[in-house]
């Protein structure tokens, strides 16, 4: 027994040595006896363990890229849900950098922290203070137009109200100018209960009180700011008419306005300086006014010379039927005294063109419309040189103070 | 060892041995377990020294055929741990799971060591970095993973050959 267990230990000597020396020959193989080797082993044994091994790493590749796709996916979600806040706060910066273009000086950019506190649904606290310039009663506008005035100025903080605080007025005019009022909030409760539900609904709403009974808006019109008060200087855009609200004034209409600004999407503003505002604001936003001024302007040249030509052709009739009227009595006379004939040379009455029957056709049409822009144009070309003959005296007057060309360096620019 | 035992063995052992395969990509941990080398351990206590000479030999071979930088440290790694194992078994191994873990834990490092040396890729301060931190992380978590591996198959394993 215990030679049997001597005999087992040996051998298992043995083959432990035999073991160790054939691992170090593997060891110190030549590449050339090394490869075959470990390539037969690879192709026999170790064959479908690295089968398994590469359908664990393709489970793995799978695992990872499926997690790398859902974390794609999810930023691909969060990226779109804030696009269409970045193309909303994008479009409001370009149109605010587009005010500022069109301003050139004299404003001071903001940004408008809306508290959403009781107090505070009429009111805005502004991110410009005195340093910046802001001044008490400073005009706030945003590219859309009026946003209220400033109220509390302090160093680095302003308080502003909003155009649906209870005490804003502005007066304000319709675009061409023929209608005029006092625009404030439109209080629900203290208007006459005639209008719509859904109108007492809305507290952002303004209204124009005061417009004269002859002057009428429609709906869609664009209501301004007249200039007039010394506040809001003529032209800021205020509110867009959207029916007009029966009350007991029997003089005046009043009219309800959407705000040109939606207070809910107010987050920067410009704060205008006083000297800005009283530069007058009227290439700023005034294009629909312009455009709207320029139309009526046409039609009421069109018509002005459609009323000389009314007048030409009746004089030309007249001088006509006078010529005529001669003529008629100098042959009876030449009839009834027997004389020879009259050869002493008599200006000859000729017809103007314009007295021939007037010519109807398309071509003829064209030809007076034609003449009737080209007069247009001249008499503008002739008030705007008046215009600037009238400018560049003014400049040739010592010590007038004149608004800078660029905007000043303290934070003017937005 | 009767029959009955050695089946379950050799079972296990192919178990073990899958896993390397298959659990070890899926992980990819730097510091991963060695399945082989419990596999080595749960066959070297039952069998004899010269059969787990034999075995660890062969698991060697198996291992080194896919990194021909080290051709035959695996294998001379694995012959020594399994024979070492199998001579020590009656001296030191109790049916304790700690001190099974702890000897994995040796037999795992003394392997990486081994292969570290003959490997010769690693010089100075990067080969002692590696032996003593990645090394023994390694030796560490192949330590964990067959502690619960000889815990969860003890049914398994209740016979104990001699």
């Amino acid at each position: 027994m215990a030679r049997t267990a001597r005999f087992t230990a040996r051998l298992d000597l043995v083959i432990f040595g035999a073991c160790v020396l054939l691992s170090l020959i593997a060891t110190v193989l030549p590449a050339n006896l090394r490869e075959p080797v470990a390539s037969a082993l690879r192709r026999t044994m170790v064959a479908p363990l690295m089968r398994l091994q590469q359908g664990a790493e393709r489970w793995r590749a799978a695992y990872l890229a499926s997690e790398r796709i859902e974390l794609q996916r999810d930023t691909l979600a969060l990226a779109a849900s804030r696009v269409p806040t970045l193309e909303t706060e994008n479009d409001r910066l370009r149109k605010l950098l587009g005010l500022g273009s069109k301003l050139q000086w004299g404003f001071i950019p903001a940004e408008a922290l809306q508290g959403r506190g009781r107090a505070e649904d009429f009111t805005v606290t502004l991110s410009a203070g005195s340093r910046a310039g802001v001044r008490e009663r400073s005009l706030v506008v945003a590219p859309e137009g009026v946003v209220g005035v400033v109220q509390t100025v302090d160093p680095t903080l302003s308080l502003a109200i909003l155009f649906a605080h209870p005490d804003f007025r502005v007066s304000a005019m319709s675009a061409d100018g023929s209608a005029f009022g006092i625009v404030q909030p439109h209080v629900s409760t203290t208007s006459t209960t005639q209008e719509p539900a859904f109108l007492r609904s809305e507290r952002y709403l303004l209204e124009m009180r005061g417009v004269p009974f002859r002057a009428t808006m429609k709906p869609g019109s664009v209501v301004y700011s007249s200039g007039l008060g010394g506040i809001y200087p003529k032209g800021v855009p205020v509110g867009v008419v959207l029916a007009e609200i029966r009350t007991t004034e029997a003089w005046a209409r009043t009219y309800l306005l959407r705000p040109a600004v939606n207070p809910a999407e107010l987050t920067s503003v410009m704060i205008l300086t006083p000297q800005r505002a009283a530069a007058g604001l009227v290439n700023v936003w005034s294009d629909a006014g312009v455009v709207d001024s320029a139309t009526k302007g046409i039609v009421a040249a069109g018509d002005s010379l459609a009323r000389k030509s009314a007048a030409a052709e009746a004089a030309a009739r007249r001088a006509a039927i006078d010529s005529a009227a001669r003529l008629i009595a100098d042959s009876l006379r030449r009839d009834t005294t027997g004389t020879a004939r009259d050869t002493v040379a008599r200006p000859r009455v000729t017809a103007p063109a314009a007295a021939l029957p007037r010519d109807t056709s398309p071509a003829a049409i064209a030809a007076r419309d034609s003449v009737a822009r080209a007069r247009v144009r001249r008499a503008r070309r002739d008030s705007i040189a008046k215009a600037r003959a009238v400018d560049s005296a003014a400049q040739s007057v010592p010590g007038a103070v004149r608004p800078p060309t660029r905007p000043p360096a303290t934070g003017a620019r937005p | 060892m009767n029959w009955s035992a050695t089946v379950r063995t050799i079972i296990l052992c192919a178990v073990l041995i899958l896993l390397h395969y298959t659990l070890r990509p899926l992980l990819a941990w730097r510091a991963s377990a060695d399945f082989l080398i419990i596999a080595l351990l749960v066959a070297s206590v039952r069998v004899r020294p010269g059969v787990a000479a034999i075995f660890g030999f062969v698991l060697g071979l198996a291992s080194d055929s896919l990194a021909l930088g080290a051709f035959g440290a695996g294998a001379l790694a694995m012959t020594l741990i399994g024979f070492s194992w199998s001579r020590l078994k009656a001296v030191f191994f109790a049916d304790h799971v700690l001190l099974n873990g702890f000897f994995l834990f040796l037999g795992k490092w003394a392997y990486e060591i081994v292969m570290n040396l003959v490997e010769r890729r690693m010089h100075g301060a990067e080969l002692l970095m590696q032996i003593l931190v990645w090394s023994s992380l390694s030796a560490a978590v192949t330590a964990v993973a067959g502690v619960l591996a000889l815990m969860l198959l003890r049914p398994v394993l209740e016979t104990r050959g001699t």
